[in-house]
């Protein structure tokens, strides 16, 4: 069954268009990653899983049950990390776990859950008091209280340090591994990159593309890259290259010769480099999520 | 269940309040007062009508209570919902498994329960106090007067939760809720008589028409008085004098049983509707 499932999701809020038809489906077990510019409409998908939000058209699942109807019960078997939240009165970092695990009716200890985060530390000092990146910590640490089958992150890596983003990344892994579905949103690709199978790229409300990350290389048309910098570069070695089987794209800039190609390819180019002259340097790469998502999204607004 | 817990949580915080506290220390000590006072000074000094009674003491300790009651009601109620949605923290509360109703419902009952506890110590202290000077204790009436008291608080808590979750702007909320109270607490009398000076032809009528009685139950301090008359024995107050089916003192309870359930009712239909 799919863990989620969004289907020609239309949202209006006054005279803006949110989301266009938006068609989504996330299997069981999956990470996936939801990437899109500021304002593509990534939070407002979420807040209409989580029915903070209702549809103006569609509709979506979660694990097969309705979001607007059935919301408690997707709720009972989700762990959130939102966006835009604030703290809950005056409690602490353990209380406001505890609330968490005795609303989704769980047992667990709330020290080992801040633990996990990296914030047992501060488990009695009052939320208000705390910087944005502990805020987040406490935030996750509420998410994966009870164990939830899927776990949907909004931002997660917002206002964290670097081994704060990476032990995040950590946790995604290990929940994935146990077994759960993990939805999350972001825009800072690396963080993507790193972890999920699948990718969905969000842009004005409409979904641009959605595939493996290899798959959207391949279907961007390259999935790296050679550069070869050499003492001088014949004319005929351009015309040679373009023609090798797996090279897409060839250009010169600065005595440097750039192809677009597929891996295998690579090692041919720089071959046929060195045989026609002389080769100073190499340097292979794979073309980057992030020229994918600029790709994708037109060039950012 | 889910509302007892957003009820407990929501009571832990507003029991942090030190404005809560300052108010009711302020409301304990004026019972105390209050109280004193009336069983201390003769029926004549006092100008009350009927003598210094034990159950004269429940209606001079009620005459505190609306306001209290009312005021308080709004400073710790006012942001209960629009806050929380302002705050981002209903986000928190609505991405655990609650309903929108649990919130609703929990935040009355939290919030009511801590403004019934100073209402609950000071009746009992005044009572206390009165009742010694006096020599005689009204056990009925005291009991009638809590029973209303309660009924009263979290009749006015309600109202101001409902009003709260109309809105997600705290000024907004507070706006309808100091508009509710300045309107049925201090304007109302303006309105009543207006309402019959409208419906006599536009001009006041040499006496006033007895469904009069029915437009000034419908401030929650009217029928918190009103209904006081019907529990505690051998009083009936104005709704003697009148004939109809509707002169009755019951209707105070009527009326504070539609404050309790109305607004709170509009209010959670409107909040359930919106998108956060």
């Amino acid at each position: 069954m799919a863990a989620i499932d969004v289907s020609g999701v239309t949202k209006q809020f006054g005279g803006v268009t949110a989301l266009q038809n938006l068609d989504l489906t996330v299997e069981e077990g999956e990470v996936f990653g939801f990437l899109g510019p500021n304002g593509a409409g990534k939070s407002t998908t979420i807040d209409i899983l989580l029915d903070h939000v209702r549809p103006t058209a569609g509709s979506a699942r979660v694990f097969g049950m309705d979001a607007h109807d059935q919301s408690v019960a997707v709720r009972e078997r989700t762990g959130v990390l939102p966006e835009g939240y604030g703290p809950l009165g005056q409690m602490t970092a353990r209380t406001h776990v505890e609330f968490a695990l005795q609303a989704k009716g769980a047992d667990g200890d709330p020290i080992a859950l801040l633990d996990r985060v990296g914030i047992a530390e501060v488990s009695d000092r009052r939320v208000v008091d705390f910087s944005k990146g502990m805020k987040q910590r406490l935030m996750l640490a509420m998410a994966l209280a009870g164990e939830p089958e899927l776990l949907i992150l909004d931002e997660p890596t917002t206002g964290l340090d670097p081994n704060g983003a990476r032990a995040m990344r950590r946790i995604v892994q290990e929940e994935a591994d146990r077994g759960a579905t993990v939805f999350f949103s972001s825009h800072i690709l690396e963080q993507v990159e790193a972890v999920c199978d699948r990718v969905g790229i969000l842009n004005q409300g409409h979904l641009a593309a959605v595939d493996t990350i290899d798959g959207l290389r391949e279907a961007a048309g390259a999935t790296g890259q050679v550069q070869v910098t050499m003492d001088t570069i014949p004319e005929s070695l351009v015309g040679t290259i373009e023609g090798l089987d797996g090279v897409t794209s060839v250009s010169i800039t600065d005595g440097t010769l750039t192809a677009g190609c597929d891996n295998r390819a690579k090692g041919a180019v720089v071959h046929h480099c060195y045989e026609a002259g002389t080769v100073e340097d190499v340097e292979t790469s794979e073309t980057s999520l992030e020229d994918l998502f600029v790709s994708y999204t037109g060039g950012g607004a | 269940m889910s509302w007892a817990a957003v009820a407990k949580k929501d009571f832990k915080d507003a029991l942090r309040s030190r404005a809560i506290w300052a108010i009711s220390v302020v409301f304990i000590l004026l019972s105390v007062v209050i109280a004193y006072i009336y069983g201390s000074f003769s029926a004549d000094e006092l100008g009350v009508e009927g003598g210094i009674t034990a159950e004269g003491l429940v209606f001079f300790l009620a005459s505190n209570i609306t306001l209290f009651v009312s005021i308080t009601a709004l400073v710790i109620a006012y942001k209960s919902i629009a806050g929380e949605r302002e705050s981002g923290s209903l986000k928190i509360l609505l991405s655990l498994p609650h309903t929108r109703r649990d919130v609703l419902v929990g935040k009355i009952l939290g919030r009511g329960a801590v403004l019934a506890i100073p209402v609950v110590v000071a009746l009992a202290i005044g009572a206390a106090v009165g009742s010694a000077l006096i020599g005689a204790v009204a056990v009925q009436a005291l009991l009638a007067l809590l029973v209303v008291s309660l009924l009263f608080t979290f009749a006015y808590v309600s109202v101001i939760v409902g009003l709260s979750a109309m809105t997600e702007s705290t000024t907004r909320a507070s706006m309808l809720t100091i508009g509710f109270f300045v309107l049925f607490e201090f304007l109302w009398g303006i309105v009543s008589v207006g309402i019959v000076w409208a419906s006599n032809g536009f001009s006041i009528p040499n006496t006033f028409p007895d469904w009069i009685f029915v437009v000034n139950q419908v401030p929650p301090s009217g029928a918190y008085t009103t209904f006081l008359y019907a529990l505690v024995p051998g009083q009936t107050g104005n709704a003697a004098d009148i004939d109809a089916f509707y002169g009755t003192p019951w209707l105070g309870a009527v009326v504070l049983l539609f404050w309790l359930a109305v607004p709170a009712a509009i209010g959670y239909w409107r909040f359930s509707k919106a998108d956060l």
